[in-house]
């Protein structure tokens, strides 16, 4: 396990957090996270650092990574990741994305495909398919939604989501430093995923020009995005393979580090 | 001092085993149009009543699929009450600009009322309530920044002559040229509702309109909100005028406390247990950062969290009872928050037709023309409105 520090990065849209550390390997990793903001601390991360160098932003809105005001919709969240890579100095790496990030990066493989060397998207969001609708994250109580991102029904934060419920009888209660991130990091998902619903129109039809070859995995219990997403990107994307993960839900990297890194390195070629 | 008769126009026929929200969701199968037309023509005259009896004013507001108010259009009935009556100001509170693209369409008609009416248009303008944001599907992230620019275009439309371009970030239209105007120049005085969220308090403050304060909360909550605005009004330099307050409020009067009570603390419960829940929903991106938090310290006194009816008349979440008892907390209240604008709700949940007019020939009679005493401002019905919110360029 490999610590990452936090530093600080000037992006176009202003400063963003930016977790990174670990060995040199045979390209950098860049990792996307979902709409809980995931990272910091995060096991997953510590241990792919072992062998690579990881790099996580936090994109603007989570953390205290700042530009909100300047996304307005995915493609410019695209962009953004773009300038990211830029100013990190990384010509091309390989990505790996949970939900909202796993779009976010096919976002940036359909229209710059010469950044990515290879691609893992885990319970990617960014499709619309009328006979599996992606589950509405928007306006649900945390304790509905505690076990569609968790199949482990013990998980700490799933408990944490849980317990939020009964505080929403008086939520002058709940002490606001713990609200504050979370009304951001939701305004920021609502920002590129409101309307169109967690995807982009056109995404499906341009996914033929991405060149990595990439790997999507697909969690059994993923209560958000049904597995049909995960069969699309895999049909679309010209050099792609589905893998299907057990005992993990949504949020698969929180619960199941060990075998999404195992996963993440075997197709990554280390 | 100005009194105004606000109707929500609620459906009073949910079924006693239907237990969901009243909002976003609520099957529109429980609606019955039969029912439905009865309500908007017995709900219109119960606001054309009101100039009968001598109010300064009557309010309609505008929300989408529910059943707490179904008035998706406020226009329309605004446009029949334009028709109907000869004196009274007819105040829509609000249109919500964001839903409406291109917004033009707002200035389009609320000039169109103005001009029906003879210039009897309160403007109000709105971000919408939270559940509009899902029953659109409009990014409520972008909500605050719509309003503005539609604000700004509404505006631009009554006061500067056309055609012209505008060009905003996300209304673009090359040819601006509403036909018709309003009567009212520059334009007619403009309301703003809202909970208390500082942006809102800052653009009202900023622009000289009025803010209205929407109801349903704890007394204090209310005085904390106004004292904002005023504070708001003196960073730009000047003292609110009670004018530029408004506190809408649900009212009943009956011969004694005893009867009001009796007759008006279960509609007041179904409107509560009923109406309420759903509308409380706060969509992402919605309110910034910094009213979020000003917003959660009042929502334990929001009105869903009551239980007992002691409850109702410590909070004075509505004020019920006899002449002398409404007289006596409404001239407090009204000292106490220093609005210069009552809005009354006389009819609220499944108060019945009866009761309503029995409760609004009362309070005319034997409450306001005390309370005229009392708070002897100088604006009554036709007086000249507050001084204009934007000059003309």
């Amino acid at each position: 396990m490999t610590t990452l520090a936090r530093h600080t990065l000037d992006s176009a849209v202003g400063e963003i957090e930016v977790h990174r550390g670990g060995s040199a390997g045979p390209a950098p990793l860049v990792y996307l996270h979902s709409a809980q903001g995931e990272g910091p601390g995060m096991a997953l991360l510590e241990q792919l650092a072992d062998t690579r160098q990881v790099v996580a932003p936090l994109f603007p809105g989570f953390g205290s990574s700042e530009g909100l005001q300047h996304i307005d919709d995915i493609e410019d969240a695209a962009f953004h990741v773009l300038d990211v890579l830029d100013r990190l100095d990384l010509p091309w790496c390989d990505m790996v994305g949970l939900s909202l990030g796993g779009w976010m990066a096919a976002e940036l493989a359909v229209r710059w495909p010469e950044r990515v060397r290879r691609m893992v998207l885990v319970n990617p969001v960014g499709l619309y398919l009328r006979d599996a609708p992606i589950t509405e994250i928007f306006g649900r109580a945390p304790s509905e939604l505690a076990g569609e991102l968790f199949a482990d029904h013990d998980n700490p934060i799933a408990q944490l989501m849980r317990a939020m419920d009964g505080m929403e009888a008086d939520p002058s209660q709940i002490p606001f430093e713990l609200v504050r991130p979370i009304l951001q990091s939701q305004a920021a998902t609502a920002k590129v995923g409101w309307n169109p619903y967690l995807h982009d129109p056109k995404l499906l039809s341009r996914l033929g020009r991405v060149t990595a070859p990439t790997l999507i995995v697909h969690a059994r219990k993923d209560g958000i995005v049904p597995r049909a997403h995960a069969e699309a990107y895999a049909s679309a994307i010209p050099d792609a393979k589905l893998v299907d993960l057990d005992a993990a839900a949504h949020l698969a990297p929180l619960e199941r580090p060990d075998e999404v890194a195992k996963l993440v390195l075997e197709h990554l070629g280390d | 001092m100005r009194f105004f008769s606000f109707h929500l126009m609620p459906y009073p026929d949910l079924p006693p085993d239907y237990d969901g929200p009243a909002w976003i969701t609520c099957p529109n199968e429980l609606f019955d149009p039969r029912l439905g037309g009865d309500l908007y023509n017995r709900y219109i005259d119960e606001l054309v009543y009101a100039e009968e009896l001598g109010f300064d004013g009557v309010c309609v507001n505008e929300h989408h699929q529910n059943a707490y108010g179904i008035m998706p259009s406020p226009n329309l009935i605004a446009s029949i009450l334009a028709r109907l009556t000869s004196r009274v100001r007819i105040a829509v509170v609000g249109n919500a600009l964001p839903l409406y693209d291109p917004p033009t369409r707002v200035a389009e008609e609320f000039a169109m009322i103005d001009c029906i009416s003879g210039g009897r248009l309160i403007a109000g303008m709105v971000v919408g309530g939270g559940p509009e944001y899902y029953s659109s599907s409009l990014n409520p992230a972008h909500a605050r920044e719509r309003f503005a620019e539609a604000h700004d275009l509404i505006l631009k439309v009554w006061t500067e002559p056309g055609p012209f371009e505008f060009i905003g970030k996300h209304y673009k239209l090359r040819y601006v040229n509403s036909w018709p105007r309003p009567i009212q120049q520059p334009h007619p005085e403009i309301w703003i509702p809202g909970v208390g969220s500082l942006e809102t308090l800052e653009f009202v403050a900023k622009h000289r309109y009025a803010y209205m304060g929407i109801p349903y909360f704890h007394i204090s909550a209310f005085e904390r909100m106004f004292a904002m605005m005023r504070e708001a009004c003196q960073k730009e330099g000047y003292d609110a005028d009670p004018l530029q307050l408004g506190w809408l409020v649900p009212i009943f009067v009956a011969e004694t406390d005893a009867e009001a009570r009796r007759r008006y603390e279960e509609h007041f419960w179904y409107f509560v247990r009923r109406l309420l829940p759903g509308i409380n929903i706060s969509p992402p991106g919605y309110t910034s950062v910094r009213s979020a938090e000003n917003i959660m310290k009042n929502a334990g006194t929001f009105a869903l969290n009551l239980e007992t009816w002691d409850e109702v008349v410590d909070g004075q979440y509505a004020i019920v009872g006899s002449p002398e008892t409404v007289t006596e907390l409404l001239s407090a209240n009204i000292e106490r928050l220093g609005v210069g604008n009552l809005l009354g709700l006389f009819q609220l949940g499944t108060l019945p037709a009866a009761d309503t007019k029995q409760s609004l020939e009362l309070f005319a009679t034997e409450v306001m023309p005390k309370l005229r005493d009392s708070f002897p401002g100088v604006h009554s019905a036709g007086a000249p409105v507050p001084a204009p919110a934007v000059a003309p360029s």
